[in-house]
Parts: structure tokens; sequence; C-alpha cells
């Protein structure tokens, strides 16, 4: 695996980025620095190997499998480095009822995988995760630290493209229920109409939404 | 006609209603309405302001008369837990946001914190000054990381222009916030787990007593509230404890957000008064089941589920009402379950969800949640199962229930055990032909 990083340890010449965490928490509390290091190794080398492990124990005052028992613990934490696109399938109620079965089993067609693999060349891998907290527009699909909602088949093979050109789409925007777009409560009697003023309103939030999350590789 | 089954005509039980407006919602969907200055210009941080010229005492009791109860899922009420606090005694004190949501069938924290993060930080803030904490941990799913990079951006903001850090607008109250990232556990939820957590420990529970008040985060006095339960607590200052008050029910008041999702034809995150019926919020709101449905639960899958009836379609959206009824209100995250879905393949989801995210700290979970439980499931939908494997799991669900160290194995036990209450026939129909009575189906969207 790739351990070329792992010959000089990962804070060395990043002393800021290790200050501002450690400053987070109390000097009685230095042992909650734990999980943000943990994350920041792994938003750069997309994995938390041994070595690094070793290195946040020293920074913690804690024996590295003190480190290795928490991290552990965690489900997006990863031993062995993901994809540069982890394809993350939200297989719990909400999405299944959604079709997320039938994504996951496009997504293993399409890219040769099954959860919990990732290709030879280190471009995508897939795992099955659960409720990813996006049930109202579900199914979900997250790549690395973004969320695609309401993904449909066209939409999917869209971004599993987009992906292998190594773009990273701006996801939809996808809450037409939302009642911040539903407008005022309708008087008694009367459904909400779909189709009208919350269509209107998705359209102008889809027009105008340019917000682009992290690119690229986490 | 549906919808407005007011117990008391004097109180808004219904969307209905035009006396009701959407207030903890009310910008969320909004662009643009992340940033200090969007917050700013519809009066944000006036709340915690006004909250400033009163006693501490006196914010708890506001929240106290306004009936708040937490909307993590307990329902516990929000001023009493804050009176908790012992008397001050110049150790440091924590206020923290448990904004781990991950029961399934939720996501309106999420939007909230996308959104509005100053209003979370502003109820923060509030909760902070009427307990005598001077320092806030915002605990949030390492998933919600668009929500993380928002209330990073949000505090460095409020910091910067004397929104947060020391004497916070000229108040003399020091306020601050921790933002602390999980990492993919469901447990951390459970506020014991999540305290563990943050303190970088693998999160089992802890036994309780002590209770968070005496000894919380980093063995300190801490109390511990949900996203939108703090978010109340800037309108509650606001408006007063009679404006919220005037929703809902004697025993559930004030405003809840229901997150619908399953088959229905408008899926969605809804603010709504309590004593809402089910039947307003699935046919009005969410725009009725998408064809027929046999089942829906009320308030994530950790609740039991009810038939698709009229009796339970009635029932108002009150902690009494649907407790009465066999079920918990929970987070307000409804699922409707379509009629050609097989309610064994269903609750197999849902227990593989819980053994996947059991701490396996206690016996009853780990064996029966992580271990047997998906193993019976997954025996019957292979179709090796027998009539005595149905008996078996009822014994072992009812076993579960109240055995465990924290409510997670009680959470997997409910919904089994009511889809086994009113879909035996389903389990029964597995063990005897091997097959399921309603196959698997699409239900992808192309």
């Amino acid at each position: 695996m790739i351990e070329l990083n792992t010959i000089r340890p990962y804070f060395e010449d990043k002393p800021d980025v290790l200050d501002e965490i450690l400053g987070r928490y109390p000097e009685y509390g230095r042992r909650s620095a734990v999980m943000p290091l943990l994350w920041e190794v792994q938003r750069h080398e997309r994995y938390v190997s041994e070595a690094r492990i070793v290195e946040i124990a020293e920074i913690v005052g804690l024996t590295a499998t003190e480190v290795r028992g928490v991290m552990s613990f965690y489900s997006t934490y990863h031993g062995e480095p993901v994809g540069k696109y982890h394809l993350q399938v939200c297989s719990t109620l909400s999405c299944k009822l959604a079709g997320s079965d039938e994504m996951c089993d496009h997504l293993e067609d399409s890219l040769g995988l099954v959860p919990g693999e990732t290709d030879t060349e280190g471009l995508f891998s897939l795992q099955k995760v659960e409720c990813l907290g996006s049930c109202t527009t579900a199914p979900v699909l997250q790549v690395n630290d973004t969320y695609y909602e309401r993904v449909t088949r066209d939409e999917l093979d869209a971004l599993l493209d987009a992906l292998r050109r190594g773009e990273m789409p701006t996801p939809k925007r996808a809450r037409e229920g939302d009642n911040a777009q539903l407008g005022a409560a309708p008087l008694a009697g009367e459904a909400f109409e779909a189709g009208t003023a919350a269509d209107a309103a998705l359209a102008d939030a889809e027009a105008a939404e340019p917000e682009n999350p992290e690119g690229g590789a986490a | 006609m549906s919808g407005a089954v007011a117990d008391k005509p004097d109180t808004i039980t219904s969307r209905h209603d035009p006396r009701f407006e959407v207030t903890l919602y009310k910008y969320v969907g909004v662009e643009g309405a992340h940033t200090l200055d969007a917050y700013l210009a519809h009066g944000g941080y006036g709340a915690a302001k006004k909250a400033f010229g009163m006693e501490p005492s006196e914010v708890v009791d506001l929240v106290k008369a306004s009936g708040l109860r937490g909307r993590g899922g307990a329902g516990f009420p929000a001023g009493v837990k804050w009176s908790f606090m012992p008397p001050v005694d110049g150790r440091q004190r924590f206020v923290v946001c448990n904004a781990d949501e991950s029961e399934p069938g939720s996501c309106k924290d999420r939007y909230l914190m996308e959104d509005d993060p100053h209003q979370l930080l502003e109820g923060m803030m509030i909760a902070g000054y009427a307990i005598g904490a001077t320092k806030g941990v915002l605990y949030i799913r390492g998933e919600y990381y668009h929500a993380y990079e928002r209330l990073r951006d949000a505090i460095e903001e409020a910091r910067q222009r004397g929104y947060l850090g020391e004497n916070v607008m000229d108040s003399g109250f020091d306020f601050d916030v921790i933002l602390h990232r999980g990492a993919g556990a469901y447990i951390c939820g459970e506020e014991t787990a999540l305290m563990n957590s943050f303190e970088g420990l693998r999160a089992n529970p802890r036994l309780k007593p002590p209770f968070p008040a005496q000894a919380g985060v980093y063995g300190l006095p801490t109390t511990i509230n949900n996203v939108t339960t703090l978010a109340s607590a800037v309108h509650i200052i606001e408006k007063g404890a009679d404006w919220y008050a005037a929703m809902g029910t004697d025993d559930s008041k004030g405003i809840h957000h229901v997150q619908i999702s399953g088959a229905v034809n408008r899926p969605g995150v809804f603010e709504v008064p309590m004593g809402i019926t089910y039947r307003e919020i699935i046919f009005d709101l969410a725009g009725g089941p998408k064809g027929p449905a046999k089942a829906f639960i009320p308030g994530g899958t950790s609740c039991p589920l009810f038939p698709f009836d009229d009796e339970h379609l009635d029932l108002p959206m009150e902690y009494a009402a649907v407790a009465k009824a066999g079920s918990m209100m929970g987070t307000g995250g409804l699922i409707v379950i379509p009629e050609d879905q097989c309610i064994v393949d269903a609750m197999y989801n849902v227990t593989r969800f819980y053994a996947h995210e059991s701490c396996g700290k206690c016996t009853p979970c780990r064996e029966g949640v992580s271990t047997w439980l998906p193993k019976m499931f997954q025996k019957l939908l292979a179709g090796l199962g027998t009539p005595e494997d149905v008996d078996l799991m009822e014994d072992m669900v009812s076993n579960l229930r109240g055995t465990a160290f924290c409510p997670l194995a009680d959470a997997c036990a409910w919904p089994v055990q009511t889809s086994l209450k009113y879909f035996r026939n389903e389990y029964e129909h597995l063990a005897q032909h091997g097959t399921p009575l309603h196959p698997r189906k699409d239900r992808w969207q192309s």
C-alpha cells in the first residue's frame, strides 16, 4: 500500500495545523484531539496508517493501542486506503424504500466491485453505509464528503462519467419538500398543490446555487 | 376531510391554522441565509441580547413555562433539565449540543445547521447563559461535512465580530463553542456515549447516575440538548413562553419538525405544531402515500410501527397519545412503508442497522441485536426458516426489551416486535413457503 509518506511524520511540517487542533480543547482534555487528528490525516491520505497512529499517540500522550482502539470503534476511519472517489451508498430503510438496493447493484455492475472493495487503479471504492441522514431526499450517495441526493439512474451514470474524467459535479438541490419552499400554509381544507409554489421556489434555488463543495479526493 | 382535529380550539394544532407561522425553519432552504450578516439582518442574536438582560434563572423559568421538550427523541422537558445543574462553584461548566443526528428517518438538524447555523449558535449561547456555562461543545456527526463547514465558518465569523468569545456583545458573558466531528457511530447520539466520544474514548455509554449535570464532559457539570431544542430557545426568548405554549396540546406544546420519507408523494421536512394528526402530515403535507401503504413508523426506526389505518392516522402527534397507542414520537422521522414491501425484509434492514451500530458493551445487545437477530432474519429470508423460528424471534425480541445497558437494544426490538404483532402472516408465509409474500421489486426512480 501507499507507505511513501509515512517516512516523514505527518505533522512535522504542519505545526500550525497541529496547534490549531490541540488548541481547541482545554489542557486537561488533550485526549479529545484524537478524533480530529485522525480526521486530518485521513482527509489527506485517504486512510490512517500504523505510522500515523503511532505519531498521533505520541502527540496526545496515549499508547498506539489506545488510539487504534478509538479508531476501530468508528466506521468512517479507514485502516487501508480507499479510492480517490469513495462511493458510499446509504442502505438504511428510507433509502432502501427509494431504491438504494438497486442503486448499489447498479454500482457493483458498473464498477465491477462489491461493497468493501477498491479498484486496482485506486480510482473508486464502494461501500454500503448506514443512515446518512438524508432520508427525505433518498436515495443518497456520498462521494467522499459530498452528498448526492435523490439520485436517479441517469444521474448516477452521468456522475460516474464525470468522476472518471476527474470532475466532481455540483450536487443538485433536492429539497422540494421543504416547508420553507412550500411557503405559507394553505387555508383549512386546501391541500398543498404540488407543482406550483414549491416547484417555482425549487427552480429559483437551483438557478441560484453555485455552491461547490470539496472537489477531488478527501 | 383531513387534518384539524384540535382538542382545544384555542391552541394551534394544524398547519392549516392561519395563525401558524414557520419560525425555526423560516430561513432553511433560503439561499444565503447562513451568513452572519443575513442572520443579523432579520434580528439575529437579538434573543441572546434579551436573555443577557434577564437573570439566568429567569431564562430557565421561561423555557420551563414554554413547555419545550427535548426534540432529540426522548422528550424530556428542556427547562427542567437546565435546572438540574448544580450551584455555580467555580468549575468549568458545559452546554453540549447533540448534533449526532443518526436515527434512521431523521434529517431535521442537518438542514438547520447547513442553512441557518447562527440560529443554533445563538441557542447554545442562551442555554450557556442560563446554566452558567461559558463553553459550548457542538458534537456533529462526521458524515455531515457540509454542515460542519457551515458551522466552522459561522463560528469563525462570530468570533471575529464579537458574537462569540470573551464578553459576548459587551454583555460581560464569555461564551465560545468547540466544534467536534464524530466519525460514524449511531451510539454517539446517546448522551453519555457522546461525551466519551468527545473525550477521545470509544463511545460506550456510561452508567447513570451520575447524570451529565453532575458529571458530564470531562467529569464537569454539563447540560446536553438536541439541535432543534436549542434553536427553539431562541424563539421562546424572543416571542415569549406563551407564544410557544399556544401551539400544541396540554401534553406536548410548541412545534416539531416532521421528516417524512418512504412511500409518499412529497417527502420532506415540515415544521408543524404539536398535536397535528398523522393524517394531515401524510396526506396534506406529504401529498399522500405513493400507492397503498401498510404501515408507518412515527418517529425514526427505533419506534414501534403503526398499521396504516384510520385509528393510527387520526392520532395527534404528541408524546402522550402516541405512547398510549404503543409507540413513540421520537425524532419525528416518519417513514411510510408501502403495501408491496416485504415487512420481514424491511425489518431485517432495520435490524442490520442496529447490529452494525451496537457498541458491544453489554451482552443482550452484542449477542442479541448484533448476532442472533440478524442471523434469524437471514435464515428466514434465505427460505430456510421454520414456523418455530418465528416464535423464537418473538421470544428473542421480548427478551431484549429492557435488558440492555442503554436503549439501543430496545430501539431494535421495538419495531421488530410490532412487525410481528401486526404482520405475523408475512413472517409465517416466509417460514412456510420459503419465499416472501411480497417479492423484491425495483424501487429506484429512473
